[in-house]
């Protein structure tokens, strides 16, 4: 299987639910689907632009979706975009995503927006508008930025 | 600075500092672009794999926690594919302290996989890919499964 390097897998209460939502909301396409008889979900993939992300459901043990802890969460998922990233906000609204910051230029040349699926999972969306060097991204952030230890 | 398009999973850790030192020691990863302010404080940090690109992050607000406050609860896991060696990688990571929840096994459908916890208790799952398997040949091994699409 042809497989990116790096995937983060997402755990979803409702795993299908969640799948569904990933196509409505982003556009992302779901190309695997292990299912284990009993509605959950073992393993999945939901790709877009040659990428995937990993949806599994409902989670056990040491696994837990953001629902199961108050709304907290341990990570978050970036998802760089070549080209319409404010239709793909407003596409996202309109399947029901929580729209945290709406879309706008970033002082390091990308154009980025922010949301929270239905189960407290949070997105953020990024296209570049501008190509920075790291020199001009510390100019234009007043930051020290290193591109080395 | 143009980024590759794809998904880049954020990690969130109470010490972000000291997790690019462990990301590095334990997986080998480098650090593609490191953000401090003025005081040496932790800004943002982005750590490569070959193409691979994570964001290491803080716990910047109350709903971003490291499993260190969550009672070691994940809310994702981070998957990564590499091309060489994945008992070695295994190796390099437990000779780091990563704490091995699965040795490095083959699969079912043709990965050799093992799987770990960080320093901070984020679960990793490091594969390689080492048998090209088809959906029948899976769903053969694996009596029960119902699999759609396959690639």
């Amino acid at each position: 299987m042809d497989v990116p390097p790096i995937s983060p897998l997402l755990f979803y209460r409702d795993a299908k639910a969640a799948l569904d939502f990933l196509e409505r909301a982003f556009g992302f396409e779901t190309r695997l689907l292990v299912d284990d008889g009993q509605g959950g979900v073992i393993h999945s993939e939901s790709a877009f632009e040659g990428h995937v992300v990993m949806v599994c459901g409902p989670p056990a043990g040491k696994y837990a979706s953001p629902l199961d802890l108050d709304g907290k969460r341990t990570g978050s998922v970036h998802v760089q975009v070549r080209a319409g990233l404010d239709a793909i906000c407003e596409r996202a609204r309109a399947a029901g995503a929580m729209i945290e910051r709406e879309p706008a230029d970033q002082a390091y040349g990308d154009r980025v927006f922010t949301c929270l699926d239905p189960e407290g999972h949070s997105w953020s969306f990024g296209q570049s508008v501008q190509i920075m060097s790291a020199d001009e991204m510390a100019k234009a952030t007043g930051r020290e930025i290193r591109e080395k230890l | 600075m143009a980024q590759k398009t794809g998904f880049q999973p954020s990690v969130i850790y109470q010490d972000p500092k000291a997790a690019m030192r462990w990301l590095e020691a334990a997986f080998g990863f480098d650090v593609a672009l490191y953000i401090e302010d003025d005081a040496g404080g932790f800004v943002h940090c982005q750590m490569r794999y070959g193409v691979a690109l994570i964001s290491v992050g803080q716990e910047w607000a109350d709903d971003f926690k490291s499993p260190l406050k969550l009672g070691g609860k994940n809310t994702q896991l981070t998957s990564l594919t590499i091309d060489t060696d994945v008992d070695a990688h295994c190796e390099r990571a437990r000779a780091a302290g990563a704490v091995i929840v699965a040795e490095p096994d083959t699969q079912f459908y043709g990965d050799r996989v093992y799987r770990c916890r960080d320093l901070e208790g984020h679960h990793w799952s490091v594969g390689q890919t080492v048998e090209e398997v088809s959906r029948e040949t899976a769903e053969e091994r694996v009596p029960g499964l119902k699999i759609t699409g396959w690639l």
